[in-house]
Order: C-alpha cells, then structure tokens, then sequence
C-alpha cells in the first residue's frame, strides 16, 4: 500500500464528514436514503475499496452524532435513529440544559465508538471461520432472519403474514421487467426497491393527502415555533472524559459493549432498549433523561459500526439491518460489488482494519471539535434556510432517479408501488428489518414455494 | 390548490412550497441525468445527485422555512 491510498482514504474521510455533518443537522433526514445513494456514487465511481470503506465509517460516525444534535436543542428528530430520544430530550429541553447536555451526548457518542471499533474488528475476526460453512446457505439465512426479525419485533403475526406477500411483489415485478426485456435476465433489481421500502412511510403520507377530505383534516393553523437554547457558558470543557460523569461513563460504555453482541438486530430496537433500561434506574425525571440520551448516544454509534464492520469483515453477506439497509452499497453494487464480489472478499484483514480506524478517528476528531463548540449556531442556521420542502422534495427525486436508473421509466411506478404496499405496512407495524430481510429472501422464497406446492 | 399549512414527518410544510420543491428537485434531478452519456451508469448517478443538489439549493434560496425560531434567555 502506498501513501497515496491513505491520503485517499483521509481525504475521503473529511468530505463524509463536511457532508454529513450538513445532512444530519437537517430534521428528518432519515440514514438510509441519505446514505444509501451517495455511497452507492462513491462505490460506482471505482476508487478503492478502502476509499470507500472509510468515507463510509466517517459518515455513520457523523451522521449518528449530529443527528442527535436537532433532536436535543430544539427537539425534532436529526433522522430515524434519533426519534429513539425524543420524549427525554423534550424533558431535558423543558429544563432549560439541553444546550449543556449535548456535550455529555457527544463524548458519550465518541465513547461508544472508542469501545465499538476494537470490539467488532475482534468479534468479526472470531467469527470469520464460521463465515465459510454458512456463506453457501445465505439465500436460506435471509429467509430465517425474515421469520427471526418478525418474532422479536412488536407485531410478530402481522409481520410473518407480510413476508411472503412482499416477496411476491418483488419477483413479480422482476420477472415483469425480464419478461418485457427491459432488464437482463442475469441482473436482479435490488438498490430501487430497496430505497422503495425506505421512503414508504413518506410516500403513503403523501398520497394520502390528495384524498381531500384527509387533506383538509391535516390542515394546521400555524408555524412550528421552534426555541433555540442561548450559547451555554461553559464552553471550555471538552475533553470527553471530563464531561460525563463516572455513571454515565459507565452505562454507555457497557451499552455500547453489548449491542456488539446482537448486531443482527434492529439498532433503534437496542437503541430504546437499553437506553431505557439504564435510564430506567433513576427516579429523578431529569436524571433518567440525561442518562438515557447519554447511553443512547453511545449504543446508536456501536448499533451502526458493529451492524456494518462484523457481517461485512466476517461475512461478505448483508445479515444485519444496517448492512441490508444503509451499507447495502459496501455489498452489493454492481458491477462493482455484488454478494460474491465485495469489500470482504477485496480487503484483507488488516488493510479493512486500518480504513475503519482512519475513517472513525478522523470523524470523531473533526465533527467532535465541531459539534462541542458550534452546535448551537449550526442549528440556528439549518432551521432558519433549510425549508421541511426542499428535504422531502430530494428525497423523492432521490428514489425516482435511482428507480429509472434501476429498470427504467416503468420502474418510477413499481417503486411506487412497493413504496406504497410497503408504507402501509410500515404504518400498520411491520418494521424496517422484516421488510429489508423480505426483499433480499424473495428470490429463494418464491422459488421454495413453488418447489414445495 | 390552495395554500395550506402541513405537518408531516415531524416538521411543518406549506403545500404550494412543496409541491415546487418536489417538481423542480425532480426534474432537475432527471434532466441533469438524461445530459450524461448514456452508456455510463456512474456519470448518470453523478449528474443526477448533482442535479439534485441543484434543485435542493433553488428551494433553500426560493422557500422559506416555516419555523418560527426564537432563542432562550438564560440557561
């Protein structure tokens, strides 16, 4: 390896940060469509694969620590990750201190990935020999993950009735472009349908409202009034380890360590999880507050980095929500990558190692410098010029740009489709995991039935 | 349509603003990505999003958020 490719791999690095610390001061921008197409342009554009491994990491790094930003100092969302901590950030708002608990956030943040990097590199390197006997059976483990994401999740009969629906859907569009020649028959629409299912949600909200009796139910009378915490005073302190107390240390470092465990489930699921958990042992409103978002901060960032590092070092095969969802692009993204051609099988252990560590460092150094100096007048900023608008209007150009590049003009209307069914879904409390799991299983399920009926 | 003000997906919107910023993003988005050269799906994504960031910009210049911000006294 010679110097250049590490002065990419910085290089890249900064950039992931200078544009996700923008993006996820935005509200709303939810992780997977803001992630999923810039990384899939930079995996396309052919740079190396450690290039893109740490752009990547630099950018989950940033983007899960900024996000938290909005949510705290004027209490909407930064993304999806974040919703986890909005009913403790209100209270700590109402008490007048979130612009002092950000800095508690963001050290909490740099902790989690301080125990998380290390611990998921040793994790994959362990788990790596297993890797080879189950790699042949992956079609099968994503029919299982389908049924094992739908009985943990809140509504496990909804959720198993809605897998093979949605997998019928998914083929059945796929063989509808095979079949009128539109698509070659050895290429698989995945990346489309896939942003489909992210944008569902919004998709369902917005064609909703042309039904004008439910348009003129969700007219509201007035702006959001939004208030803004003045600058904190005591800017000095930012060494991380001098902002959060000995429990809060504790708790977001050990929350951090477990989720390292159980990267194969849903990272907001973990997220609530032990943040409540931990939070729950404080019978002061406030104090559970801050201990829950200050744990929360900790385990989003292991959630991301142990969900991407352990099945793509280890696996090569996307087997967890955040490899099938945002990171989809470091597996399959052809004809660069695709599940038997991918960062796993081009890197080798120590070169995978060392674009993680560059990506997470130079995150964490930059966007922590940031954020625990300038968070307050970046929020002011995005609020006073980004308009709600402008964010939904790129979201759908996003999804329709990637579904003509997918199949073509017809495809504008089957990603709707699978928008649409899968929104309503969404709505009705079939989550994220199951849906991503199903659209992956789909070519293995449809084939299984018909085999076996 | 008339104008009308909106929440959705946590935030509030007014309806002829959005509408725009859909249309112009979209088209922008499109338009830039047909200019690219046809047989290069990498140059095609790259217009696109540069299209895209494009029509994002007009909409932040055109359409002002509404958010009514005020900043707190004392912490």
């Amino acid at each position: 390896m010679d110097a250049s490719l590490i002065i990419w791999m910085i290089g890249a690095a900064i950039m992931a940060v200078a544009l996700y610390t923008f993006i996820g001061f935005i509200p709303g921008t939810d992780e997977t469509s803001v992630l999923l197409p810039i990384t899939l342009a930079i995996v396309l554009s052919g740079v190396d694969a450690m290039v893109v491994l740490s752009f990547f990491i630099a950018a989950i790094v940033t983007l899960n620590l900024t996000n938290a930003m909005p949510t705290a100092l004027v209490n909407l969302p930064g993304g999806v990750m974040s919703s986890a901590m909005i009913e403790h950030s209100i209270v700590i708002k109402k008490a007048g201190r979130s612009a002092e608990v950000i800095k508690k956030m963001a050290a909490a943040s740099a902790l989690g990935v301080l125990i998380s990097v290390p611990l998921s590199l040793v994790l994959a390197f362990f788990l790596t020999p297993f890797a080879e006997t189950i790699a042949p059976y992956s079609g099968y483990l994503f029919i299982i993950g389908a049924i094992f994401l739908s009985l943990i999740s809140r509504n496990k009969t909804l959720s198993l009735f809605s897998i093979i629906p949605l997998a019928v859907l998914f083929m059945a569009l796929r063989h509808l472009y095979w079949g009128l020649g539109i698509v070659p028959e050895d290429q698989t629409i995945t990346v489309s349908f896939f942003l489909g299912i992210t944008i569902g949600p919004l998709l369902v909200s917005l064609f909703r409202l042309l039904n004008k009796q439910i348009f003129n139910d969700s007219i509201i009378d007035k702006e959001n009034h939004i208030s803004i915490p003045k600058r904190n005073k005591d800017v000095k302190k930012v060494n991380p380890f001098k902002l959060l107390s000995k429990e809060e240390k504790k708790h977001a470092g050990m929350g951090a360590m477990i989720v390292n465990f159980f990267f194969v489930l849903s990272p907001v699921g973990l997220t609530i999880l032990i943040g409540e958990a931990f939070g729950k042992r404080y019978k002061d409103p406030f104090k559970r507050a801050v201990m829950s978002v200050t744990t929360m901060s900790g385990v989003v960032q292991a959630t991301y980095l142990s969900g991407i590092i352990i099945p793509l070092l280890a696996l090569g095969i996307p087997l967890s929500p955040v490899a099938i969802g945002p990171g989809n692009a470091l597996f399959n993204a052809p004809p660069v990558f695709d599940l038997d051609n991918n960062i796993h099988h081009i890197l080798g252990f120590s070169e995978f190692t060392l674009a993680v560590i560059i990506g997470a460092v130079i995150a964490l150094l930059l966007s922590y410098t940031l954020i625990t100096r300038y968070a307050l007048q970046i929020t002011k900023v995005i609020l006073s010029y980004v308009p709600h608008e402008a964010v939904l209007g790129l979201f759908i150009a996003f999804i329709v740009l990637l579904a003509y590049m997918d199949a073509g003009f017809i495809n504008i209307f089957g990603v709707l489709l699978v928008g649409l069914l899968s929104g309503t879904l969404n709505r009705m409390g079939v989550n994220y995991g199951v849906q991503f799991m199903s659209l992956y299983a789909a070519p293995q399920l449809v084939a299984f039935l018909i085999g076996a009926f | 349509m008339k104008h009308a003000l909106l929440e959705i997906w946590g935030d509030v919107v007014e309806t002829k603003a959005l509408v725009f910023s859909i249309v112009i993003i979209t088209a922008l988005t499109m338009g830039a990505h047909l200019l690219a050269p046809a047989d290069n799906s990498t140059m095609g994504l790259f217009f696109g999003i540069g299209g895209a960031v494009l029509g994002f910009l007009i909409c932040v210049k055109v359409i002002k958020p509404r958010r009514h911000i005020t900043i707190e006294e004392d912490q």
